[in-house]
């Protein structure tokens, strides 16, 4: 354990990770320049400064979603899943404004522009043309696995929303419940916001570095997809966006005191308003007659250094 | 220090009872008794403040003592309190802080209501101050603070009428149920976990039933009485708890909150579940004591220490949190917590009646 390093962007000292992530391409640009300019001056040469620890994005082949601003994007693969969103639509349909409860980890509505209850609220609205969103925001201290189950069915008669989005598995994560228990708790409390033609949208945990090697965290991770995809409910992959966001480079990105995971949580709390706004949207062009939704692949904790090795994760594991 | 009595010894089993509680996920969480039935400690913990408040505003003869001195002493203990909640819910949040920073995992801080803070401190620090903005499991001292601070009120009224408090303090409680009024949360939406307006009940409960019980021997009559429906209830809640029975709030008739389960409005079924407790329970300690001298003196130690073993208690189970958290949990973690946990509590039961006995240094 030790206190985590300031953030240093671009850095070039020598890392573990960077002889396997050093492109061949370049070497042979280096090489060919070597070339021209004279085998002997080539032999004097400095070294080349390592270049900066960027990781090439998963999927190379898939572009971020563009309609995200660009700090935030992400690929829609990595994003969400989608599904059908009937009350919110039953809502539009009826030309009403749509009730909104955002619930869980930082929902806490607080007052401030920048939050972000205040941002989804704004997003949504700029999203949806001509609609009245209208949100209500809680937080919801305790555990799924245990009272606060009980409390979100009190907040959610007590809202009647139309949707609820809820941030899920913090709290369990933190207090490492069972998970079966956590799962159990989530299915039940889903299915019954659902029972009540009430629609959902699940967001996953966060990623941070030193949980990514953690195969318990991933586990409540993987629990939330499968409830989402067993019950047929949007799912904001947040775990998989943040470890995009944390896989891209640091270039240009503002440095932060408290390190580099902490800057790439700011990130990710100032990104979920766009993220969750985007899985609401594309849910609604979800149409009737399909329900399911496409399960995203089970996530494994990383083992302990081989974190790049699919393109995804940290190039410097954070501190332990 | 007073002697051993029921009221300490039950008092202190409700403190450990919350510790334990406080450290969700563990495995001896099971075996408390707030996972069998519809109430929980937090009934307890209240309605024995209540009783003790009839206590403490009395000569040991049962003569009141004057209503001026009664609001000071609930006056300054309701700056006691309010200076504990200030200090528990400082360290709580260096606690979640200093771990995020040591984990280097920031997750850490979106621990129970704290992300709030860390992400909006100029608007947040106010709602601590002002107690409107509350940690989760550090919910149950800004209740106490309120409920202290308008006590006087209902104490004055009871020693002209013990009915016309209860009056006051029953039309209270229904019509916040009914009107779902309740403290609101600032800054940010919601409302108070443990709603003051609805909880008061509790403690004027304890307060006149206390008044009550010292004058005449009718309420131990009638409790005798009652014992077998104290039991029936009893049985009902564990029946409810296990089999996970329990009304749905969007299906109840309107007001839903008179049929619900809530702890936040201690709604109807759990203020009867709680009588059904007290009715049952009453009499064991009478019965136990002599057979488990060492745990009485452990727990009434703790309950005559009440407000600093439940402030150190709030600390040392987010302690306990963190730690299984780091750790990943696990028997032998838990079992560390919890032998460290009682030995802490039982310290600072210690330490605080041994400060007191000590002349006061002069600085």
């Amino acid at each position: 354990m030790a206190l985590p390093q300031a953030a240093t962007p671009g850095l070039t000292r020598p890392r573990r990770l960077e002889g396997r992530l050093r492109p061949l391409a370049l070497r042979l640009t280096a090489l060919a320049l070597c070339l021209v300019a004279g085998a002997a001056l080539a032999e004097e040469a400095p070294p080349r400064p390592a270049p900066p620890a960027v990781v090439s994005p998963p999927a190379a082949s898939e572009p971020g979603d563009t309609s995200l601003s660009p700090e935030c994007r992400v690929p829609g693969s990595q994003l969400y899943t989608l599904a059908r969103l009937g009350a919110v639509k039953a809502a539009l349909k009826e030309k009403r404004p749509v009730r909104v409860l955002s619930i869980g980890g930082t929902s806490a509505g607080l007052g401030a522009s920048s939050t972000y209850p205040v941002k989804l609220e704004t997003a949504l609205e700029r999203s949806l043309p001509d609609v009245d969103v209208v949100i209500e925001a809680r937080g919801l201290p305790g555990e799924i696995a245990g009272d606060a189950a009980e409390r979100l069915r009190s907040i959610v008669a007590e809202v009647e929303p139309d949707l609820v989005v809820w941030q899920v598995g913090t709290h369990d994560a933190l207090a490492r419940v069972e998970l079966s228990a956590f799962a159990e708790a989530l299915d039940d409390t889903v299915r019954w916001i659902k029972s009540h033609d009430i629609d959902v949208v699940l967001v996953d945990p966060t990623y941070t570095a030193s949980l990514a090697t953690d195969a318990y965290y991933t586990s409540i991770v993987n629990a939330v997809r499968e409830v989402a995809v067993r019950e047929k409910v949007p799912l904001v992959l947040r775990y998989e966006a943040m470890r995009y966001l944390a896989g891209r480079s640091d270039k240009g990105a503002e440095g932060h005191m408290l390190g580099r995971q902490f800057r790439i949580n700011d990130l990710g709390l100032r990104c979920m308003a766009e993220h969750v706004t985007r899985a609401i949207t594309l849910s609604l062009l979800q149409p009737e007659t399909t329900g399911g939704t496409k399960e995203p692949p089970a996530l494994k904790a990383q083992g302990r250094g081989d974190g790049a090795g699919d393109g995804k994760a940290e190039t410097k594991p954070g501190p332990h | 220090m007073r002697d051993p009595n029921a009221i300490d010894f039950w008092r202190g089993l409700a403190l450990v009872t919350i510790f334990i509680n406080h450290v969700p996920g563990n495995t001896f969480e099971r075996y408390t008794y707030s996972q069998y039935g519809v109430s929980d400690a937090a009934e307890l913990f209240v309605f024995l403040a209540g009783w003790s408040i009839g206590i403490a505003t009395r000569g040991r003869d049962g003569t009141p003592e004057p209503g001026g001195r009664s609001v000071l002493r609930l006056l300054s203990r309701t700056i006691e309190v309010y200076r504990a909640q200030l200090t528990v819910m400082l360290m709580a949040l260096a606690i979640i802080a200093g771990t995020a920073l040591l984990l280097d995992n920031p997750l850490i801080l979106e621990w129970h209501n704290a992300g709030g803070f860390f992400a909006d401190p100029i608007q947040t620090v106010v709602g601590i101050v002002l107690l409107t903005h509350q940690l989760g499991f550090f919910n149950i001292l800004p209740l106490y603070v309120v409920l202290l601070g308008i006590a006087p009120f209902f104490i004055l009224i009871a020693r002209r009428s013990r009915v016309a408090a209860l009056i006051v303090s029953g039309g209270l409680y229904l019509i916040s149920l009914v009107e779902e009024w309740n403290l609101p949360s600032w800054p940010g939406q919601g409302d108070w976990f443990f709603n003051p307006l609805c909880w008061q009940l509790l403690l004027v409960l304890g307060f006149v039933l206390q008044d009550w019980n010292r004058e005449s021997d009718t309420l131990r009559r009638w409790s005798r009485r009652l014992f077998p429906l104290g039991v029936a209830l009893v049985l009902l809640g564990i029946g409810l708890a296990l089999f996970e029975i329990r009304p749905d709030p969007l299906r109840v008739p309107e007001p839903r909150l008179l049929f619900t389960f809530d702890k936040t409005y201690l709604t109807p079924a759990r203020l009867i579940h709680f009588l059904g407790v007290l009715l049952a329970f009453g009499p064991v300690y009478g019965l136990i004591a002599p057979w488990i001298g060492w745990a009485v003196a452990y727990l009434t130690q703790l309950g005559r220490n009440s407000l600093a073993v439940f402030s150190m208690g709030s600390i040392l189970s987010l302690g306990g949190q963190l730690l299984r958290f780091w750790t990943g949990g696990g028997f032998l973690t838990d079992l560390c917590i919890l032998c460290l946990g009682l030995l802490a509590l039982g310290y600072t039961a210690w330490f605080v009646e041994w400060r007191s006995r000590k002349p006061r240094p002069r600085v």
